[in-house]
């Protein structure tokens, strides 16, 4: 099922070193790339159904072409390498593994959006990526593909580094363009979106790391060659983190559209310890969890994943077994959105508190039916009423446990009206 | 009105003014939007999610107010019920880690938490857990007090130091409900508009040391006015209450708007002047440094007044224009000396380009338009062979005039004088006059905006008002008809102004002459 696009040079030893990826093809799409007209490479790009790797899938193509035209302001590259959301390990293993394959990527996009700067934002507790990223870009500085004139072109393209300093929110594309301004990580209202005014006030484009990375395969081989991989809608391969209770937990690279189960199954050994599966995170802790029965429909692609009321995310798959609390789950999830809140707007700052200190009464036994009720509305109080997303990738997901798992919930509640009883 | 659009609210068309947001447009229609953390002065943040509003066939539906500029066709929803709930929710949430404590929190009766309670929220508390706690009764300095759990971090005063006075002192640290306003350690406010914070914040998180604790606010009278602080007359209001057995005392000025002179703002200076009119004040009137009954004093100055061969007069540059036109018609039947010499009231230096200005006096622009002579030389050369002098309320001359302070010494001197002062105790005669919260007249500011304002307080033993005492000094110019006649004529601008409609914002001179020039 494995198939090798993205991940293709990623067991070549030293592959992160130029000399090494060079031999095994860096680079080469780029004189291709400069014979190409910019807007050419947009169309490749739009064609190829390349979407958004960052969680929400938007096609980049599309999201290229918001450019305004003819503004006289520069245009900013931001990659996004936030890389925070719990269960996703992707992108650090392009950083780590083929660092260039993300350097060649940003030349591509940079040479279609008319961009000369760029940005790449990466979470600051990735010290060993981004060690192995920076050498990268200094080697490709050296070798002429960055800098005054890349590969011999008359084109500009400077990258720099940004490194966070631990915040979740800051994978969210505004608070990453605030950061990078050097202020309080925070997302900003939209709109004005950030493809009018991101980054310094100026037209700037937000990537994922992976779909930064997907491009280079794209302008080589072509659009059609890309979507022979995946399906109609979802077209192309994902990194995707498998983790939880699998035999073979890790990271595989697979077309998109395959079988929820079988992959579980086939990839990652199936459920460990030969117990019962309970559950499936699909995308990420906030996409909201699927029961064996819809994970047995479901089909690794963006239709499936949001016909089952779910979201296909980051690509960070986690399975739980029989044995997992669901409670202590979403006790845990809630504790981390309410820790990386920004505390910016009332509804995440107050709401995301209220539901921790809820479920921590439940889990202590001190809670009721009503509690649980509450939680639920809470739920759906605060979602969308907020600047960001983020406190809708905390309610979605808990919203589904809520819902699927409720006995669980009442289970808990329970003890304490029997402790009242006796 | 500028430019305008129709839209919809609820269904119903209105037309507002073009280029305004949806809470500033539609208040002037009598629409309120609720809100926390916009304000015009500051701009929109987005911040407090109170101000949400469907916009039909809208794309988002869902929308800040403070962020949405009006435009032609719009079906904004405010009474819908996704609507009113969104407002419930958001006031809950304000609530829940609030300490509700109204009863000993300076903003009850003015808070935005309170009222808007009262009209979205109305629920009792659902919240069984313990709330989050933080800090209270924090010294962020400039005589702001803060209280963290208080504050419903809509960062208005974060932004207000940071947009307005530049100094930035303020900022919100840590995260989710642990986000707290705070200063850099040792690093307090310091600006001279900090209490401006007070008045911004729409909660009783920025209180001040001053206020705090005296009076609770619907007890306060709100008389709008003039800061006499220094010759910007910004707009107040003027909070004042008569508590039972009391005399009408004066609590806090607040700052009132008025783009034409202050804006949304006043100096932290002008605000705690208002001390000076609760106290200090000449009380009684004195002959010989005794306190004497007011009409045997004033029958005593008449006759020093009528019996004196050269008498200067010396008024203050705080005058309204009325008591000046009236000083300058009674020196012209006395043939006394007029001067209106009153350096000491320039603080070289001190002004900051913005409200604070170097001149301290509210009406210096009347006293030169009126052609009153404020040279010192004028008047040391007036008090050369004077036999009497006549202070109108100057209450500053010694300071830049040491030398003459010798020869005013030895003058029989009349101190017509809202406040006790050096000169009160030396005149021959002291008589006490009502200071500016107690009379009304105009002034002219230092960008010569001519602004009207009325009394506010009414004492329990009220001082005579100066245009009564000038009467009775034989002055004949002091009914308010002749006195308007005389100011159309002083002031060609005023020319055919009709003084019932004068403008609430006051009218700028400078652009009334260019007016005239041009027609």
């Amino acid at each position: 099922m494995e198939v090798k696009v993205l991940s293709a040079k990623f067991d070549i030893a030293d592959a992160h070193l130029l000399e090494v990826a060079k031999q095994h093809g860096a680079y080469a799409t780029l004189e291709k790339l400069f014979a190409m007209p910019p807007a050419d490479v947009i169309d490749e790009v739009k064609n190829s159904g390349l979407r958004g790797r960052g969680g929400a899938g938007f096609p980049a193509g599309l999201k290229w072409s918001f450019l305004p035209k003819g503004l006289d302001k520069p245009v900013y590259l931001a990659v996004n390498s936030d890389e925070s959301e719990p269960a996703t390990f992707k992108d650090r293993y392009i950083l780590t593994r083929d660092p260039h394959l993300l350097i060649e990527g940003i030349i591509i996009c940079c040479w279609a959006i008319g961009c000369h700067d760029c940005y790449i934002y990466i979470r600051g507790e990735y010290t060993t990526q981004r060690k192995a990223l920076q050498k990268a870009i200094d080697e490709a500085y050296d070798a002429g593909y960055l800098g005054e004139k890349v590969a011999g072109q008359d084109f500009r393209l400077d990258v720099t580094v940004h490194r966070g300093a631990g915040a979740y929110v800051c994978g969210e594309e505004t608070a990453l363009l605030e950061s990078v301004e050097g202020r309080k990580g925070q997302p900003r209202s939209k709109p004005p979106f950030p493809a009018v005014a991101g980054l310094y006030g100026c037209p700037t484009i937000i990537n994922n790391v992976q779909t930064i990375a997907s491009l280079p395969f794209i302008i080589a081989n072509g659009a059609d060659a890309y979507k022979a991989y995946g399906t109609e809608k979802s077209p192309g391969t994902h990194l995707f983190g498998i983790s939880g209770h699998v035999e073979r937990p890790g990271m595989y690279e697979l077309p998109l559209g395959l079988p929820l189960l079988e992959v579980i199954d086939k990839v990652a050994g199936g459920v460990w310890k030969a117990r019962k599966l309970k559950a499936v995170i699909p995308g990420g802790s906030s996409t909201p969890v699927l029961t064996p029965e819809e994970a047995a429909t479901t089909t690794l692609d963006y239709e499936s994943m949001a016909a089952h009321k779910t979201m296909f995310g980051s690509g960070g798959i986690v399975v739980l077994d029989e044995t997992v609390d669901m409670v202590r789950l979403v006790k845990n999830l809630i504790d981390f959105y309410h820790h990386e809140s920004c505390g910016q707007c009332t509804p995440c700052r107050e709401g995301l508190g209220w539901m921790l200190k809820i479920v921590k009464q439940l889990l202590n036994g001190e809670g009721t039916t009503a509690d649980i009720d509450l939680l639920r509305e809470l739920c759906d109080n605060i979602e969308m009423k907020t600047v960001c997303v983020l406190s809708a990738a905390c309610t979605m997901p808990v919203r589904s446990y809520l819902d699927k798992f409720r006995p669980e919930f009442e289970a808990y509640a329970a003890d304490r009206a029997k402790t009242e009883a006796a | 009105m500028a430019e305008t659009v129709k839209l919809f609210v609820n269904g119903q068309e209105v037309e507002v003014e073009s280029g305004k947001n949806l809470i500033d447009a539609l208040k002037v229609v009598g629409i309120e939007i609720p809100h926390f953390c916009y304000h015009p002065a500051l701009g929109a943040d987005g911040n407090c999610r109170m101000c949400l509003v469907g916009i039909e066939d809208g794309r988002p539906p869902l929308v800040p107010a403070c962020k949405t500029p009006v435009s032609e066709g719009l079906k904004v929803q405010l009474d819908a019920e996704k609507i009113r709930k969104i407002q419930h929710d958001v006031m809950e949430l304000e609530l829940i880690n609030h300490p509700i404590d109204c009863p000993v929190c300076d903003q009850a009766g003015e808070c935005a938490l309170q009222d808007y309670y009262m009209t979205y929220d109305h629920q009792a508390s659902r919240m069984r857990v313990p709330q989050v706690v933080k800090e209270k009764k924090l010294d962020f300095g400039c005589g702001v007090v803060h209280d963290q759990e208080r504050c419903v971090l809509c960062a208005r005063c974060v932004r207000f130091t940071r947009l307005i006075t530049k100094t930035g002192e303020l900022g919100i640290v840590n995260r989710s409900d642990e986000a707290r306003v705070t200063v850099f350690p040792g690093r307090q406010l310091d600006n001279r508009y900090a209490l401006n914070v007070v008045d911004l914040c729409p909660v009783g998180a920025m209180t001040s040391r001053d206020f705090r604790f005296k009076q609770r606010a619907w007890f306060l009278k709100r008389s709008p006015s003039i800061c006499h602080g220094c010759s910007m007359g910004c707009n107040i209001f003027i909070d004042h209450n008569r508590e039972k057995g009391g005399d009408d005392l004066i609590y806090r000025f607040r700052p009132r708007h008025n783009a034409l002179v202050n804006g949304y703002f006043i100096c932290d200076e002008g605000r705690l002047t208002y001390h000076q009119e609760n106290e200090g004040r000449l009380a009684t009137a004195m002959v010989d440094g005794k306190d004497s009954p007011l009409d045997q004093a004033i029958e005593m100055a008449r006759r020093k007044l009528e019996n004196a061969r050269k008498p200067v007069f010396l008024l203050s540059p705080n005058c309204s224009l009325e008591q000046m036109l009236a000083i300058r018609a009674l020196a012209e039947s006395r043939k006394a000396r007029l001067s209106g010499f009153s350096d000491a009231y320039i603080k070289n230096g001190d002004g900051d380009g913005w409200l604070i200005q170097d001149d301290k006096s509210a009406n210096r622009a009347g006293l030169e338009l009126l052609g009153i002579d404020t040279a010192r030389e004028g008047f040391a050369q007036a008090l050369e062979d004077a036999d009497l002098l006549v202070n109108f309320n100057s209450m500053r001359i010694v300071p830049a005039a040491a030398e003459l302070a010798g020869k005013i010494a030895g003058l029989t001197t009349i101190a017509i004088s809202s406040h006790n002062g050096p000169l009160t105790r030396q005149a021959a005669v002291a008589l006490p006059v009502s200071s500016y919260s107690e009379y009304g007249g105009m002034v002219i500011n230092t960008n010569h905006i001519l602004q009207r304002f009325a009394p506010a307080v009414i004492k329990n033993q009220p001082a005579p008002d100066m245009l009564d005492l000038l009467r009775q000094l034989g002055c004949t110019l002091t009914e308010r008809t002749d006195l308007g006649k005389a100011m159309q004529q002083a002031i060609p601008a005023l020319a055919g102004t009709d003084m019932s409609a004068f403008p609430a914002e006051g009218l700028n001179l400078k652009e009334k002459e260019t007016d005239h020039v041009t027609a």
